[in-house]
């Protein structure tokens, strides 16, 4: 083995790439993008002051991301909010009292407390939750309990949960209140950017098992959002890659979209942006739709994914003013608003406290129809909803969006959302070398699948399993 | 419902053995999503409702059985 070439400078292709390079393979990482980072992608709100425009968050259980972090010299701040959140269950098209609307609205049942209810209907109160009935809520989360301890967390297709159902098939069987059916779309928006359409069952209780659990992928304090990195997560990317150059003697290519990998019984050669690169074996380490488009010679008895897998369906935008005011009048910044389209959003102001950033998250059904909107619409549409959420918020110094829905290079965010039927024929397949093919990404874990976790454990994985095979 | 009850129902919440009458759930590991769970077992086991905010200004086994014995 003297020479491998890696598909996508994102998390899971460099670590493959350095944990080659460190073993003294000669490396190639091709990137089609201008950047490294793949779907961690950093945005620089104020001069030399980023956030997160993609992946953000870790927790404890993160240990090969935390171990990169400190391997990197980066470090990692809390995500600790303080001050009440905002929920907004009565705009956009959510009624109050249920009538014709799809997502039902609050219901003042069983004790739940409609707290300081406005004429907008935005509430200021305490914890992440929205004033929804709590019983309601806590039997939603018994049932996704109950599915998420039937997975087979190292083969979830053999887990004894339907694979032929969609998410929100489950949902109209076993929901029977009104806010449970309310907050499901929300929670599954937010836990994995998904329509319930888009998902089988056994992929929803997957995701959710891979992560940790219910409770530890939904908490921020104690969970999966526990921290992030300082300065932005593209760091890491951004050092992996110069790290490999400077002193590993790998090469990083970036405007190389790979279009075809033809291979021998001695060697492969990659095609991509009007070049050949011939190596002993590939690493393929994009997501799934991106490694489909890819022209295998000979093909691959397995595709990458199928007519039911779905893009995550996720738009991330970012709103800048000189400062975080919400917080002076003693809010978080985190807030639900059922109507969309930012369903929820989070305070991201760097560190320092200044510039003041309200990150917004647009996530399932919502995003797809907020992706399609021009980037005005969706200025316009982010802004009259945080003045909403946040009344006296003035007009943002600054608007970013980042579109992964349509970003031509990712095709879609968090992770692809595997539909019916996808797990029973893709799973099994995952990791499966196709000749000198290997393959790696976020989605290509069980462990932590889709998150920046599971992309560093499957690069790795795909490292070892070459030096394994060729050494 | 008993305190003894109610304990029992933080302990399999928060997967921990024993817990405490007086132990506050908070400390124990517990947040605002578990205690939905909580919640839901409560109504399962005795029919009463409790909100989220009952929930917080009762978090001890000993608390809950109290404000649960309270409501009519």
């Amino acid at each position: 083995m003297s020479h491998l070439v890696v598909v996508g400078a994102g998390l899971a292709g460099l670590t493959a790439a350095t944990d080659l390079a460190l073993a003294g393979v000669g490396v190639t990482v091709l990137e089609a993008r201008e950047r490294v980072g793949g779907r961690v992608h950093g945005v620089e709100v104020a001069p030399g002051s980023w956030i997160d425009g993609g992946a953000a968050y870790l927790g404890d259980r993160h240990t090969d991301l935390e171990k990169l972090i400190t391997e990197l010299g980066l470090r990692t701040v809390p995500t600790a909010m303080t001050g009440q959140s905002r929920f907004v269950l009565g705009g956009g098209g959510v009624s109050r009292d249920g009538g014709a609307s799809p997502h039902g609205g609050a219901s003042p049942h069983g004790g739940a407390s409609p707290v300081g209810v406005s004429r907008d209907g935005g509430v200021s109160r305490d914890g992440r939750f929205p004033p929804l009935s709590a019983v309601a809520l806590g039997e939603l989360f018994d049932l996704l309990t109950e599915l998420v301890d039937a997975v087979r967390p190292e083969a979830p297709w053999l887990s004894p949960i339907p694979d032929d159902q969609t998410a929100l098939d489950w949902a109209r069987r076993n929901l029977g209140h009104r806010d449970a059916q309310a907050f499901f779309p929300l929670f599954l928006g937010e836990m994995m950017a998904a329509d319930p359409a888009d998902v089988s069952v056994l992929h929803m209780a997957f995701y959710l098992r891979s992560g940790g659990g219910v409770r530890y992928l939904n908490a921020f304090e104690g969970g999966a959002q526990h921290s992030r990195v300082e300065g932005g997560a593209h760091q890491l990317c951004q050092r992996m890659a110069d790290r490999l150059a400077d002193r590993l003697g790998g090469a990083v290519r970036l405007g190389t979209p790979v279009e075809a990998i033809r291979q021998s019984s001695t060697n492969a050669t990659v095609y991509g942006a009007g070049a050949e690169f011939r190596c002993d074996a590939v690493i393929v380490a994009v997501p799934p739709a991106l490694a489909d488009g890819i022209e295998l010679d000979p093909a691959p008895p397995m595709p990458r994914k199928t007519e039911m897998t779905a893009p995550g369906r996720a738009v991330k935008v970012h709103l800048v003013y000189p400062e975080p005011f919400w917080r002076e009048q003693g809010l978080s910044g985190w807030s639900v608003n059922a109507g969309g389209p930012l369903l929820s959003t989070v305070d991201d102001t760097p560190p320092g406290g200044t510039p003041g950033v309200l990150t917004g998250f647009v996530t399932g059904r919502e995003a797809t129809r907020y992706a399609a909107l021009s980037y005005p619409e969706q200025r316009a549409a982010a802004v009259a909803q945080a003045v909403t959420v946040f009344p006296g918020l003035p007009e943002p110094a600054a608007f970013r969006v980042n579109n992964w829905v349509r970003e031509r290079y990712s095709r879609g965010c968090y992770a692809a959302l595997f539909g019916p039927g996808d797990w029973h024929l893709l799973g099994p397949h995952l990791t499966a070398p196709h000749g000198r093919v290997h393959w790696a990404g976020a989605e290509t874990s069980t462990e932590f699948f889709g998150l920046m976790e599971g992309a560093i454990r499957s690069g790795h994985r795909a490292a070892a399993d070459i030096l394994r095979r060729y050494q | 419902m008993k305190v003894e009850e109610v304990s029992a129902i933080f302990g399999r919440v928060l997967e921990l053995g024993e817990v405490g009458a007086n132990a506050d759930f908070f400390a124990l590991g517990g947040d605002s999503l578990l205690a939905t769970r909580v919640l839901s077992a409560v109504a399962r086991a005795c029919g009463v409702e409790l909100s989220f905010d009952d929930f917080a200004g009762s978090p001890t086994p000993a608390a809950l059985a109290l404000r649960i014995a309270s409501l009519p």
